[in-house]
């Protein structure tokens, strides 16, 4: 019996001398070729610590930023408002809500008079303010909670309008994954009009322009829908009929932006991927370009990858032909998106997918060497993008170099 | 007579009654084979915590009554069957304080386990050298090392979810030929989501198992086990799936008992890599004088979620397959107990002191400094064992995979 003791007294001392190191995706830095990307400056940078910070809107001299999970004893249940009529933003002021776990997405919608949050977890709904008297100090005016909302959550919410009417646009989770519509046309008074079951298996987030729905269902890829703009009979916002649907590469389709370029065309949308990750130290998906001319069947043409890092929200500057991606502990990454996307030379493709890294067209990068950084989400007025970070709060980002191109 | 309330458990009424009136007069094993036999017993911890700090430089004390669990074993020739039932459910609903440990959307504190722990019915039979069992139903699959329930520590180690898998669906099968014990099974991946949940039926059969046992000595107990569990933390499916890896050597001779384990767990999504988790642990028992005295060591690191709600509790299911991050949990626990017959009861006082160290290794946005107010914790509790009747000595095997020599 002492042999065996000793024995495993050895085994024990040999096993902790081991080191059970665990394995994460991707690596911590961010290798890729940034050679030919313009560098975007740090204008300023804006810090609050008591919470991690989430998503970002701007408009004008104001943006917001939601707050997510529990930071120690603290939740994630503020909106925090920025002054950024200057270099660097300045938190002037927050909202609490309610009996809220999580603020996962806040929105602005198109005409600037509302600010919409999602709140997710506990007692999961949207809360509509009113910001067009004082976007300093937006003004509730009511917060929609329904069966369909309360015991899972909103993870994000998106603004369009149809058909004369306003809407919102609740990605729900988790189980079942449902897309819920809510017709905001009074914000005072906001009315459910869709609960639909979607996504494999969530449903994160849409996109809504023209009439017409793009659905961020994970494993159930991307999915587009007539909501009033795609000549199907009945088709509206309480009656989403199916037009197509696509299956990127890796799946976790997260986010989606349909772009409209300045020449007219309307080929592409921009799908987000996002794999699993420790925030803040790595982070795995790429951004997938879709051809969208068919709607019917839609199909991926080209993809753009950070090495040890992944993408999340995102924003386009249309008009110049940039998207800009937030990529965790990558910052930001803008990427040149004009012209033919599936055009590209052998050299440039991985399988029958163009590689966008390898075609050059990554043109700007920021907050990509800062130490633990884990960028959320990205917001852009005028010259400025606002990037907010998880861990500190709201940087301001000099992209007008991008001009010169 | 115990009333129970939870819709659909008529017929545990019945049992609890059968349980209780029996629990007492019922004593040992007669030693006839043939005859029918019906052994019960129950336990229960009366204990209180005290964990310094517990949250953001707060100190919190709790009282429970933990691990109450009534158990029935019915053996006729080879047919066994095997019941617990565990009402932490009832008496656990906000997790008992311990932290490091982390499962089933509760951190730094024990989930409670489902009423229905276990319902096993096995068959055996033996011919020339050889023995095998099937066993069906609801209980534990044959990987990794016994359930700390039935281990002398009575805080649970933070490699409980690396090193047992359990409240499963279940249909092994074990043979045995002189020292060596082979055993497989299939289960469904899901975990439980609730002390109510039964799993999904639907899922038996996505995830398997197979452990072997050595054992070449009275005392001494070699164990090597691996099981594929397919999105055990996102019930619908379409979560990270696990592959999990144990190998252990346990001694016990009279009243000392000793164990070293190593146990990891690696998280995929589809055949990417995602994460990994990895444990060492060694623990052992001797009696000293009128005392018995436990010692475990512990090295485990776990994933640090979103939090929902309460910084005590992360989402389930997710909405995504990112961490904030991983933590080294290094934890050295002391147990001194005496027990004490009054009785029919077996009723041993004990005090229990562990002494926590916490890092996070992959520079991720989780501090523990930050959440917790120090990385370095004191745990002290002190209670009873209170038992009755049938002694569950070992959990985790049936049948023909529980060793005998």
């Amino acid at each position: 019996m002492h042999r065996y003791a000793f024995l495993l007294l050895v085994l024990a001392a040999s096993l902790t001398a081991c080191d059970p190191e665990p394995v994460g995706p991707g690596g911590r830095e961010p290798n890729d070729s940034l050679f030919d990307a313009v560098e975007f400056p740090v204008l300023g940078h804006g810090t609050t610590q008591e919470r991690y910070t989430a998503e970002v809107a701007a408009r004008d001299d104001w943006a917001y930023t939601s707050t997510w999970s529990a930071r120690g004893a603290i939740q994630g249940n503020a909106i925090k408002i920025w002054d950024v009529s200057g270099n660097t933003p300045l938190l002037v002021d927050s909202l609490i809500v309610e009996n809220a776990a999580t603020l996962g997405d806040v929105q602005i919608s198109d005409d600037g008079s509302l600010l919409v949050v999602a709140t997710e977890r506990n007692n999961g709904s949207i809360v509509i303010y009113d910001r067009s008297t004082d976007p300093r100090r937006p003004v509730r005016l009511s917060r929609h909670m329904s069966d369909a909302t309360r015991n899972t959550g909103v993870h994000t919410v998106k603004l369009g309008r149809v058909n004369g009417r306003h809407y919102a646009f609740l990605s729900v989770n988790p189980g079942p994954p449902r897309l819920v519509v809510v017709d905001i046309t009074d914000p005072a008074n906001p009315v459910e009009v869709l609960v639909k079951v979607m996504g494999v298996p969530f449903i994160h987030d849409v996109f809504v322009r023209d009439g017409l729905l793009f659905t961020a269902l994970w494993n159930g890829g991307l999915t587009i829908w007539d909501i009033g703009g795609g000549g199907n009979e009945g088709a509206d916002p309480a009656n989403p009929i199916l037009i197509g649907n696509v299956q990127t590469v890796n799946g976790a389709v997260h986010n989606v932006w349909w772009y409209h370029a300045p020449d007219g065309s309307k080929r592409y949308a921009f799908v987000g991927e996002e794999g699993p990750g420790s925030l803040g130290a790595s982070s795995t998906g790429d951004v997938h370009v879709v051809d969208v001319s068919d709607m019917a069947q839609p199909h991926e043409v080209a993809f753009f990858h950070v090495p040890g890092a992944g993408a999340h929200n995102f924003v386009m500057d249309e008009e110049a032909g940039v998207l800009y991606a937030a990529f965790y502990n990558g910052g930001v990454r803008a990427l040149d998106v004009r012209g033919d996307l599936s055009d590209c030379e052998p050299n440039q493709r991985n399988g029958d997918r163009c590689n966008l890294g390898l075609m050059d067209r990554q043109v700007g990068v920021g907050l990509h060497n800062r130490g633990v950084i884990s960028i959320w989400g990205v917001a852009k007025v005028g010259d400025v993008i606002y990037a907010s970070d998880m861990l500190t709060g709201l940087f301001a980002l000099d992209a007008t170099g991008l001009r010169a191109r | 007579m115990l009333r129970v309330v939870i819709g659909g458990y008529g017929p545990l009424q019945v049992w609890c009654a059968l349980l209780l009136a029996t629990a007492l007069p019922v004593r040992g094993q007669t030693h006839d084979e043939h005859a029918f036999r019906l052994d019960v017993g129950a336990q229960v911890l009366p204990l209180m915590t005290h964990a310094s700090p517990a949250l953001a430089g707060d100190a919190m004390t709790e009282a429970y009554l933990t691990q109450p669990m009534l158990f029935v074993h019915q053996q006729w020739r080879g047919v066994s069957a095997q019941v617990t039932l565990n009402l932490e459910g009832w008496t656990l609903e906000r997790g008992e304080l311990n932290a490091g440990n982390a499962g089933e959307g509760y951190v730094d504190r024990r989930h409670p386990h489902t009423f229905l722990h276990e319902a096993v019915l096995s068959a055996s039979a033996a011919r020339g050298g050889w023995s095998g069992s099937v066993a069906a139903g609801r209980g534990f699959v044959p990987f990794g090392t016994d359930d700390p329930m039935a281990r002398p520590i009575a805080k649970y180690a933070a490699n409980h979810h690396l090193a047992q898998i359990l409240e499963r669906w279940i249909l092994l099968g074990a043979v045995r030929r002189g020292p060596v014990i082979v055993e497989g099974s299939l289960f469904n991946g899901d975990e439980p989501t609730s002390p109510e949940s039964l799993g999904r039926i639907e899922r038996f059969g996505d995830s398997w198992s197979a452990r072997v046992t050595l054992l070449p000595h009275d005392a001494l107990e070699l164990q090597g086990s691996h099981a594929r569990v397919e999105s055990p933390e996102h019930a619908p499916g379409g979560g990270l799936d696990s592959r999990k890896w144990s190998a252990s050597v346990r001694a016990s001779h009279g009243t000392l008992y000793g164990m070293v384990e190593w146990a990891r767990t690696t998280e995929y999504s589809g055949d990417r890599r995602a994460f990994a988790f990895a444990s060492v642990l060694g623990e052992a028992s001797a009696e000293v004088g009128a005392f018995r005295v436990a010692a475990r060591f512990e090295r485990t690191s776990r994933p640090e979620e979103e939090r929902m709600g309460s910084a005590f509790r992360s989402a389930r299911p997710h909405s995504d397959d990112n961490i904030i991050g991983v933590t080294r949990w290094r934890i050295a626990t002391l147990n001194i107990a005496r027990d004490v017959r009054l009785g029919d009861l077996r009723v041993t006082p004990f005090a229990e002191a562990s002494r926590l160290s916490v890092e996070e290794i992959t520079g991720s946005i989780f501090d523990p400094d930050e959440h917790y107010g120090s990385s370095n914790h004191w745990s002290l509790s002190a209670g009873f064992r209170i038992g009755a009747g049938l002694v569950h000595s070992r959990m985790g095997r049936y049948a023909v995979g529980m060793p005998s020599h």
